[in-house]
């Protein structure tokens, strides 16, 4: 009997499991959501499940409840999260397991665990893994602080145990103000928290994000398959990655994968992982965290491992044993991948939402294409504005830089704006050729007029004089004291087919 | 022979673009050579036309235009993704206002003024068209010579004085010229 996997997913990674799916013969199953009726993605699917989930309902792909219960109903074998929505939730993965459906990640246990910060930091320590040097617990007082920085350097943050939003946070350059923000942040917690206890840790100032991709089964077995560089975000949300990093030694990659398969073996972890490493510029690197899903970001790794991801998901999920060793991983070229989310760089990554009139993807053997939309699509408010994925593969990072450029050249999408031309700036930019770009590059260096540049203005001057001009002569025709022809002449000799 | 001059008589397809950061283009749009742009002739083809749309080509790279907004004679234009707002405006509306070349001195240096007494034999342009720097206007035939009368900037004829087989006196003004050298 044909296996039947449910994905409780929506857009291109819904897509991208009905790949795997149909690769591993089983009956692919996806929710119809009422708030996109016609979404891509349904085109792709053997089966759909009508969820129903009026406006003012819960989207279906939040209501675990209900996935489940239509999971039943149709027979559902496996369920594929895919990435957000109730991807990291344990309680939906505890409630899959519960009522007899493989649920496609690790434990619900697991997923518990690596969810709550505190803990999956004292694993990590468990496993030797390095942190961010800070203080276990709160600092007594200001001369705790001071005492404390002085050990770990400055610059150092001040963080309230019972924190949020940036209130009781400082950052202390230099001694001298350590006891003056001390006593500023403690006493601002108090008043908003009614909780002073403030902790103290190093503070990194330009750092990098680094994410090693790892892969167990339910055997005891794991491997890493190298690392991502995803320091370019706007908002903690990444927008350009790419595989491998150019920050990364040999040496390092090694060292740091024994760590992260060290870690992962040491929690009993099983699937597809990510565990998150930040770097200081001196090349320290700490663990952050580890995410227990499939990442948007995956496609750099498969491209540079020849690994497919997401078929060994499924496969350790059915209790597959692994037959990759880690001797047979090797990281061959590089990958970039640009996100394409219908947001206006040009009005701080302001969600675009509407009609996309005509979306052209560049189409060559080495670029792969992730998409949830196609022309005629709609992008509603109710979802993310994630709407696809340019991924290039290149020899090196030089050629990966110049054929993603040409490829984002060729992308056309006509009715909204995009992050696209926001990636085009990031590739073309020093910071990012030269590999010294951080988390921080958006907030301390981008500008939107850097988005513009003098070709495309002249070019623009062009396009608007004609719409104008072929009016204007239209217009003027009547009038004795001018000759001319209708305009329109030069546009059609010059029409082609491209 | 052999000298071609990059504007063409139609003055009506000269046109200025100004942008929102203050940036101004002259752009000539002929009717099947290319475009010209603050004088310089551009190497850029048309590809593709749809309704608010036009790709063109420049040397070999591929530039997607749309038309996001228009409202009277600004429109923003969508380049690649990203937005440029332009005011347009045509040459003879912009000289109108007054807004080229108001200095009288230059406009004085730019009028065509009979260098000797003559005879005009033959006038190659008419009011309204548009002149470059360097190309002959009319011919002016003095002790038996035919001397050719050339323009002295780029400009627009607006008002000629005289016509062929008249008789004209040394300094006498000829042609009026409105440079459009902004």
């Amino acid at each position: 009997m044909k296996k039947r996997l449910l994905i409780a997913n929506r857009s291109e990674i819904a897509i991208r499991i009905i790949r795997s799916a149909h690769k591993l013969g089983m009956t692919a199953v996806v929710f119809q959501s009422d708030r996109e009726p016609d979404a891509l993605y349904l085109k792709y699917a053997d089966e759909i499940i009508p969820a129903k989930d009026a406006s003012n309902e819960k989207a279906i792909f939040l209501d675990a409840e209900r996935i489940v219960k239509f999971a039943l109903e149709y027979k559902i074998d496996l369920i594929h999260p895919g990435y957000g929505f109730l991807s990291e939730n344990p309680d939906f993965a505890a409630l899959c397991v519960d009522n007899g459906i493989n649920f496609i990640g690790p434990s619900p246990e697991l997923i518990r665990d690596m969810g709550l910060k505190t803990v999956a930091k004292s694993m990590a320590i468990k496993a030797g893994l390095p942190l961010v040097p800070g203080s276990d617990g709160p600092v007594k007082d200001a001369e705790a602080a001071t005492a404390y920085a002085n050990k770990i350097g400055y610059p150092v943050i001040l963080k309230a145990s019972a924190g949020g939003g940036g209130r009781g946070m400082r950052i202390v350059e230099k001694p001298e103000t350590i006891e003056r923000n001390f006593k500023s942040a403690s006493d601002e917690a108090l008043a908003a928290f009614s909780n002073g206890d403030m902790f103290i840790e190093k503070y990194l100032q330009n750092p990098k994000h680094l994410e090693f991709q790892i892969l167990g089964d339910k055997h005891g077995n794991v491997v890493h398959l190298g690392e991502r560089e995803c320091s370019l975000q706007r908002k903690h949300q990444k927008i350009v990655e790419e595989a491998p990093s150019a920050s990364v030694t040999e040496k390092m990659r090694a060292e740091m994968g024994e760590m992260a398969v060290r870690f992962a073996k040491s929690i009993g972890y099983f699937s597809a992982g990510t565990i998150e490493f930040i770097m200081d510029e001196d090349g320290s690197y700490y663990f952050m965290e580890m995410n227990t899903r499939i990442q948007v970001e995956h496609p750099v790794t498969e491209i540079v491992t020849g690994v497919d991801l997401v078929d060994w998901q499924i496969r350790v999920a059915l209790g597959e044993e692994l037959t990759l060793k880690q001797s047979d991983i090797h990281i061959q070229g590089w990958a970039i991948e640009c996100r394409v989310n219908t947001e206006d760089p040009q009005n701080r990554f302001s969600p675009q939402t509407g009609f996309i009139d005509k979306v052209y993807f560049p189409q060559k053997d080495y670029i792969r294409i992730e998409t949830g939309v196609q022309s005629g699509s709609v992008v509603t408010p109710y979802f993310d504005s994630m709407i696809a994925k340019i991924i290039v593969k290149g020899n090196d990072r030089q050629d990966v830089i110049q054929k993603t450029l040409d490829a984002l050249n060729e992308f056309n999408l006509i009715g909204l704006k995009t992050t696209i031309p926001f990636c085009r700036t990031v590739l073309n930019h020093p910071d990012f050729v030269n590999a010294t770009y951080t988390t921080r590059w958006v907030d301390q260096v981008f500008t939107p007029e850097m988005l513009e540049n003098e070709d495309d203005e002249i070019i623009g001057a062009l396009a608007a004089t004609i719409m104008y001009a072929s009016e204007y002569l239209q217009l003027s025709s009547d009038l004795p004291t001018y000759k001319y022809d209708r305009l329109n002449v030069w546009v059609l000799n010059k029409r082609l087919n491209y | 022979m052999g000298t071609s001059y990059i504007y063409k008589r139609d003055a009506s397809r000269l046109f200025i673009a100004v942008r929102d950061n203050g940036k101004r283009y002259k752009l000539y749009i002929p009717k099947e050579s290319k475009p010209v742009i603050d004088g310089k002739e551009y190497d850029i083809d048309f590809i593709e036309q749809g309704d608010s749309q036009y790709i063109f080509d420049w040397n070999g790279k591929r530039f997607q235009c749309e038309l996001v907004s228009r409202d009277q004679n600004k429109a923003v234009i969508k380049v690649n993704g990203v937005e440029y707002k332009y005011s347009l405006e045509s040459l003879f509306s912009y000289i109108r206002r007054g807004m080229i070349n108001s200095d009288a001195n230059k406009i004085d240096e730019n009028n065509i003024i009979a260098p000797m007494p003559g005879k005009i034999v033959d006038i190659f342009l008419s009011e309204g068209d548009l002149v470059n720097a360097g190309e002959p206007i009319l011919t002016l035939e003095a002790m038996k010579m035919q001397n050719e009368i050339t323009a002295n900037c780029n400009g627009i004829i607006q008002k000629i004085k005289v016509q062929a087989g008249q008789s004209v006196m040394k300094d006498e003004l000829l042609i009026e010229i409105q440079s459009i050298d902004l």
